[in-house]
C-alpha cells in the first residue's frame, strides 16, 4: 500500500514536469527563446571590500542572444541591471565575451552572441557598517534573441539572487613592539 | 510485469494516464501551427487588413491607397539581424518589379525613434516607404511574434501567402512574380 502511494505520487511528479515541460518551451509546436537564471546559490560575501558573485544564465537550445557589446550599433546588447539592498553597492559587471558566430542568414558575417550557458560576474561591496546577516538583490536582464531565421523582441528576465555578509574577522592584533631593554 | 499490474492497479492507471498525456501532447505538437501561423493562415485568400500608419515623414499612409498594385507587407526591427539581410534585396525586386506593379511596404515594429528608423533605412539604402507599426496593427496580421514576417498581397488586396523568418532571395522573387501576375478586381482597384 505504502509502495503504491509512493508511485503514485511519482507518476504525478512525473506528470507534472512533463507538463511544464511543454508549456514552458512551446507554443503550439513551435520552440520559444527562453534564458533562464540557473538558481544560485547563497553567495558568502564579507564586509568593506569587493566580492564578485557569478551569475550563472542558460539560453536555450537553437537560440542565442546578442552579447554585452554586440558586433552592430543596431543590435540591442544583453544587460543586467541591479537594485541592490541598502548597505551593499553593486560595482562592475563582468560580462563574458560573446562567442563569434556565424549563422545562415549572414554567412559572411560574424555575431557576437551567447548561446548555451553563459556567466555574468557582479562585484558587490558591503559598507562596512552593514549587518551581518543575509541580503537579496534583485534586477532584470534586457536580451534579444534570434534563431537561425528569425529574430525575437526584446525581453526582460527577473533576475534575483541572495547574499550572506558574513561577520568580520576579529582584527588581527599585534604585539607591540618590545623595548630591547625589557628582559635586560 | 504483469505480478506488477497485479498487485498495483492503481499504477496502471496513473501509467496509462501519462502515457495518454504525452500522446495527446505530442499530437497536439505535431498537428497544431502556432497561433501566428494559425492566424496568419487564416489571412491567407482574405483581404488584407486595411490599416493607417504614419510614415517616417509624419504623413498618414493606408493599405487601401495600393489598391490596384502587387504589395509586399514587410514587418521588420532595427534590431533584426535577418530583416537587415533580407532589404538589400527588396531594394533590388522593388527597382526590377516596380514597373510591373510591385510596391514594397515595411513596417517597423521596434522601438526606435522614428529618426533612427530613418537613418538605418538611410544606411541600407531603402526605395520603398517605412511606416511606424503599432501593436495593433500587428496583432490584425497575427500577432508578429517574431520578425522578419513577410505577406504578399495581390492586386484586388487579397493575401496570397504570408511568410515567416527569413527566406531566400529566390523564394521572395518568386512571391513577388505570383502577385505581380495578378489582375486587380475591378471593383477594388484604385
Amino acid at each position: 500500500m505504502i509502495r503504491s502511494i509512493a508511485l503514485t505520487k511519482t507518476a504525478l511528479c512525473v506528470m507534472l514536469l512533463l507538463t511544464s515541460v511543454f508549456a514552458q518551451d512551446t507554443l503550439g509546436g513551435r520552440k520559444l527563446p527562453s534564458v533562464t537564471l540557473i538558481p544560485p546559490g547563497v553567495a558568502d560575501i564579507s564586509k568593506g571590500k569587493s566580492n564578485i558573485v557569478n551569475l550563472d544564465f542558460q539560453v536555450g537550445p537553437g537560440f542565442h542572444i546578442n552579447s554585452n557589446k554586440p558586433s552592430a550599433e543596431y543590435m540591442i546588447p544583453t544587460v543586467l541591471r541591479l537594485d541592490p539592498p541598502t548597505d551593499i553597492t553593486v560595482g562592475k559587471i563582468n560580462y563574458p565575451a560573446g562567442e563569434e558566430m556565424s549563422f545562415p542568414f549572414a554567412p559572411n558575417e560574424k555575431l557576437s552572441v551567447y548561446s548555451g550557458r553563459f556567466t555574468v560576474g557582479v562585484t558587490v561591496r558591503p559598507l562596512s557598517g552593514v549587518l551581518p546577516g543575509k541580503y537579496e538583490f534583485r534586477g532584470q536582464m534586457r536580451y534579444q534573441a534570434c534563431d537561425n531565421a528569425a529574430c525575437y523582441p526584446p525581453k526582460q528576465l527577473p533576475v534575483q539572487f541572495e547574499v550572506k555578509v558574513l561577520k568580520a574577522p576579529p582584527p588581527h592584533r599585534k604585539n607591540p613592539p618590545q623595548s630591547p631593554n625589557v628582559h635586560n | 510485469m504483469g505480478v506488477f499490474v497485479k498487485r498495483d492497479p492503481v499504477v496502471l492507471i496513473i501509467v496509462a494516464m501519462v502515457v495518454a498525456l504525452m500522446l495527446v501532447f505530442g499530437f497536439n505538437m505535431a498537428r497544431k501551427p502556432t497561433p501566428t501561423e494559425a492566424a496568419s493562415a487564416a489571412l491567407v485568400n482574405h483581404p488584407a487588413p486595411n490599416f493607417t500608419l504614419q510614415s517616417l515623414d509624419g504623413h498618414p499612409v493606408q493599405l487601401t491607397d495600393y489598391r490596384g498594385r502587387a504589395v509586399v507587407l514587410n514587418f521588420w526591427a532595427t534590431w533584426c539581424a535577418p530583416c537587415k539581410i533580407e532589404m538589400p534585396w527588396f531594394v533590388e525586386l522593388q527597382k526590377k518589379y516596380a514597373p510591373q506593379g510591385l510596391q514594397l511596404i515595411g513596417v517597423a515594429m521596434d522601438d526606435a525613434s522614428p529618426k533612427d528608423i530613418a537613418d538605418f533605412a538611410k544606411e541600407m539604402g531603402v526605395n520603398y516607404p517605412i511606416l511606424v507599426g503599432k501593436e495593433a496593427v500587428g496583432q490584425a496580421y497575427g500577432g508578429i511574434p517574431f520578425m522578419p514576417e513577410t505577406f504578399y498581397i495581390d492586386r484586388s488586396g487579397k493575401i496570397i501567402d504570408s511568410v515567416f523568418g527569413l527566406k531566400s532571395k529566390g523564394e521572395i522573387e518568386e512571391n513577388m512574380k505570383k502577385i505581380v501576375a495578378t489582375v486587380a478586381s475591378p471593383q477594388t482597384s484604385k
